[in-house]
């Protein structure tokens, strides 16, 4: 075993890389001074990928919506009975997610982490699929279903997604509905499973305190001999016009919530690279941060709820859009002002204090990233499994180039390309 | 664990220092409490935010942001808690340490310079009170704030519960206030709040981070200088040992998932040394995914996709919480009573009992490696007499026996059943 040592000379850091033999993607990240130790291991399988074949294959499987989640819920289970018991017996906190785009299993501890390791790779490696248990899920996961069904936060995200998504199944909730689970079998798990979880498809992060070659020789104990299987996932055509321009839902809410999202034109698949990551960040942060003039015309108009305001990029294979969100009494007003503030700095470009300024907000935030074993671990999941490399980020971002981000905002937040949904109170006029 | 030092620095105003090396950035926060009380829960509110927003050397919103994104993305985060029967009223500061920046800065001075700024170099109006545009702002956000907390559903139903449940106690006052009481706030109301609050607050600084602290300590003890302070009341929260009967309440709303809320009484609260024995207790009914909660209530009879318990050392209560369909409220809430009775007669294992503490004990290492949940450990003490550091809460955790668990379930006393329901039937 040699794995490749990747230093960052921002952070005084090193992580180390490996391929295994058995197709599983290894990062060990050693964090000496803390107790924690963090674990996690991925899929690139997510809501989204709802029809794939297999090379071999001739014709593509529409699997139902939710059957990621549902899987996710059900790999706890094994011969042995539910994995939690195991992690029980070391200690550790053990938890499961599953987004658009992936698939994660992980766990944290201060102590027994090598027994820990063993059980997660143990159960990941072990699907045990049976009528009873698919059955016996069902229930919880519908009451999952109808959490966010009342969740106006989410609800407001999902809505928006319909509204910039004409095909691309990010348009669909993560867990599909109480009636498209009714629908997944064990065969169904199976199925996915044995395509999306060989471990060729696979990320294993291990950050916090552990000796890296201690933990290569481990994981290779215990990993299983793999087949290699190639995935063709298909994604339907999506133009890059938007589906439509508002949407509205009413529920038992108190404050109306907004989210207002600008598309982006990506290729078929395909991921945003690491430059795209810092300069939609700066950008963002440049228009939109505290100190900016949209911030304090949405303060000053009440136009929104101050605590609530936030940004996010959210992209996956063939997808990304930037969104505002936020509670407001006047979201229509909101959007207005964000999108005002937009076509300014289209027009006027962003200037250079504000360029310079940017960069050191959003240097300090990615610094604080590598506080916390979880944030880097989860950070790194989600970077291996899009072929980036985390320390690039801070490089990147530490020699971004003032002409460069007015020539990248011209390719972002196209404000004819954008939707607006909001979530109102049932009893408003 | 680094050494600990906590000086007052001050009458009343305490400083905490955490040296600690592993982390890229360093906190400071000011914390005021004061006992929770109607009439003042909400122009104390307002203020951790109102102070936020400008001071006399950076006069705007505009220019005390662009100060802060130039300081490599320093935060100052404004926040208002309860702990106990106090309103615990809060600002953090947090910033990248110099080692990390491309060049050199002081940081930690600007930091500090910062944030005393903020709390002491206000910007008043020239009747020497709050602007009046400050006040409206203020107040309309936390109008705002208050009515948003319905939006939750899981949140609100907590509140309500503990609303319900301490309505005779000062724990029963929503920290933020009321929608009416903010209505009725100006300028020389919050203005007199923040004066008395300066001079008469129980204060805790908490500084975490590779820094010497001296400069920082210093500079607070400076801003001190002109505040004439008072002596602080001995006030204690109160702690309601048992319940009498059982209150029921019910709202409804138009949701799809009912939420259900049970209170219980658990006669003990720090600082009680029997405090340890709770929290294993209430992790093994229900703090865990090995819980007995978890495992009955969820994955034996899918009624609910969560079903966990919480334990407020601070008040003695540990409430109850999740979400299911109508039709099964009734069963979820003898099943969640029936697994109390179950550890109150001894049915756990040794093992689902050594489990349950080794994952609290692992749980507390892990706080030493989140500087926000560290400076939290303590900021949570502040009214305890003996301050722990997560290692030796480590050890009591070790001590605790089955007895002890079993003693404490024994024990609790259910006061208040609060329904979050979908429809009236």
């Amino acid at each position: 075993m040699n794995p490749k040592k990747i230093t960052s000379e921002i952070l005084k850091e090193n992580y180390f890389n490996m391929k295994h033999p058995s197709g599983l993607d290894i990062y060990v990240y050693p964090k000496k001074e803390y107790n924690s130790k963090y674990a996690i291991i991925g899929s690139n399988f997510g809501s989204i990928n709802n029809k794939f074949k297999l090379k071999s294959e001739t014709s593509y499987t529409n699997i139902p919506d939710g059957t990621a989640h549902y899987l996710e819920h059900k790999l706890f289970e094994t011969k042995k009975g539910d994995a939690f018991e195991l992690f029980a017996k070391t200690g550790a906190s053990a938890n499961a997610y599953t987004s658009f785009e992936k698939t994660a299993y992980l766990f944290s501890c201060a102590d027994n982490f090598d027994k820990s390791l063993e059980i997660l790779l143990n159960f990941v490696q072990s699907p045990y699929f049976t009528e009873q248990g698919v059955l016996k899920e069902r229930g919880i996961i519908s009451q999952e279903i109808k959490m966010y069904n009342d969740s106006p936060d989410w609800k407001v995200l999902i809505n928006l997604l319909g509204a910039l998504y004409k095909n691309h199944p990010v348009n669909i909730d993560i867990a599909g509905s109480v009636e498209s689970i009714s629908k997944i079998t064990p065969e169904t798990l199976y199925q996915c499973y044995n395509a999306f979880y060989s471990l060729n498809n696979m990320c294993l992060c291990i950050v916090g305190n552990v000796d890296y070659m201690k933990v290569f020789e481990m994981v290779d104990k215990n990993l299983k001999f793999s087949p290699e299987v190639e995935i063709e996932r298909f994604f339907p055509d999506e133009p890059y016009e938007i589906a439509k321009k508002e949407i509205t839902e009413r529920l038992d809410v108190e404050t109306s919530v907004f989210n207002i999202g600008f598309k982006e034109n990506i290729s078929k698949g395909q991921r945003v690279s690491i430059k795209d990551l810092v300069y939609n960040d700066l950008i963002i942060n440049a228009i939109s941060s505290k100190s900016s003039d949209m911030y304090y015309d949405l303060i000053k108009t009440q136009s929104i709820n101050e605590l609530s305001f936030s940004n996010e990029y959210l992209e996956g294979p063939g997808y990304a859009s930037v969104i505002f969100s936020g509670e407001s009494q006047k979201p229509e007003k909101a959007c207005e002002i964000i999108k005002k503030h937009i076509e300014k700095a289209h027009q006027n470009g962003i200037d250079k204090k504000t360029f310079e300024r940017a960069k050191k907000y959003v240097y300090g935030q990615s610094l604080a990233v590598f506080n916390s074993v979880s944030s880097i671990a989860n950070l790194q999941l989600d970077f291996a499994l899009s072929g980036k490399e985390i320390f690039k980020y801070l490089e990147t971002l530490k020699n971004a180039d003032y002409n460069e981000l007015n020539t990248q905002l011209n390719k972002k937040l196209d404000i004819n390309n954008s939707a607006l949904s909001v979530v109102r109170p049932k009893n408003e006029q | 664990m680094p050494n600990i030092t906590r000086t007052e620095i001050f009458p009343g105003v305490n400083f905490s220092y955490i040296p600690e090396k592993k982390f890229k950035n360093i906190a400071i926060s000011f914390s005021m409490f004061t006992p929770l009380n109607k009439n003042c829960a909400s122009k104390n509110a307002v203020i951790p935010s109102l102070l936020t927003h400008n001071c006399k050397k950076h006069p705007s919103i505009k220019l005390l942001n662009q100060k802060l994104e130039e300081l490599y993305g320093t935060s100052i985060t404004p926040s208002v808690s309860k702990i106990g029967d106090f309103q615990a009223l809060t600002i953090t500061a947090f910033s990248a340490d110099d080692r990390f920046l491309p060049y050199k800065s002081e940081n930690i001075n600007n930091l500090s310079d910062l944030l005393c700024d903020l709390i002491f170099n206000t910007n008043f109006n020239d009747k020497g009170i709050f602007f009046d545009e400050d006040i409206e702002r203020e107040k309309t956000q936390i109008i705002e704030e208050i009515k948003s907390e319905r939006n939750d559903k899981k949140n609100y139903a907590r509140i309500k519960c503990e609303e319900t449940m301490c309505k005779n106690e000062k724990y029963g006052i929503n920290c933020l206030g009321t929608i009416e009481d903010a209505k009725r706030l100006n300028s020389k109301i919050v203005f007199e709040a923040w004066k008395s609050l300066l001079e008469s607050a129980s204060i805790e600084i908490v500084m975490i981070g590779n820094q010497e602290n001296k400069f920082v300590i210093d500079e607070f003890k400076k801003r001190f200088q002109n505040i004439k302070r008072n002596k602080i009341s001995s006030f204690k929260t109160k702690v309601i040992k048992k319940a009498d009967e059982i209150t029921q309440k019910q709202e409804h709303m138009d949701v799809t998932q009912c939420k259900l809320v049970m209170g219980f009484r658990s006669e003990i609260a720090k600082p009680n040394e029997k405090v340890p024995a709770v929290k294993v207790m209430n992790a093994l009914l229900g703090g865990t995914p090995q819980s007995k909660l978890f495992l009955n209530v969820r994955e034996k009879l899918s009624l609910c996709y969560y079903c966990n318990s919480r334990y407020n050392a601070s008040k003695g209560i540990i409430l109850i919480e999740s979400g299911v369909e109508q039709q099964n409220i009734e069963k979820a809430k003898k099943e969640i009573l029936e697994q109390i009775k179950d550890i109150q007669l001894g049915n756990f294992s040794d093992s689902q009992f050594e489990e349950t503490k080794l994952y609290l004990k692992q749980s507390m290492k892990k706080i030493q490696d989140n500087i926000e949940v560290l400076g939290n450990w303590y900021l949570l003490q502040t009214f305890d007499d003996i301050k722990k550091s997560p290692e030796e809460s480590i050890k009591e955790i070790e001590n605790v026996s089955r007895e002890d668990v079993i003693n404490a379930a024994l024990k609790i006393s259910l006061d208040t059943i609060y329904i979050l329901s979908g429809s009236k039937e």
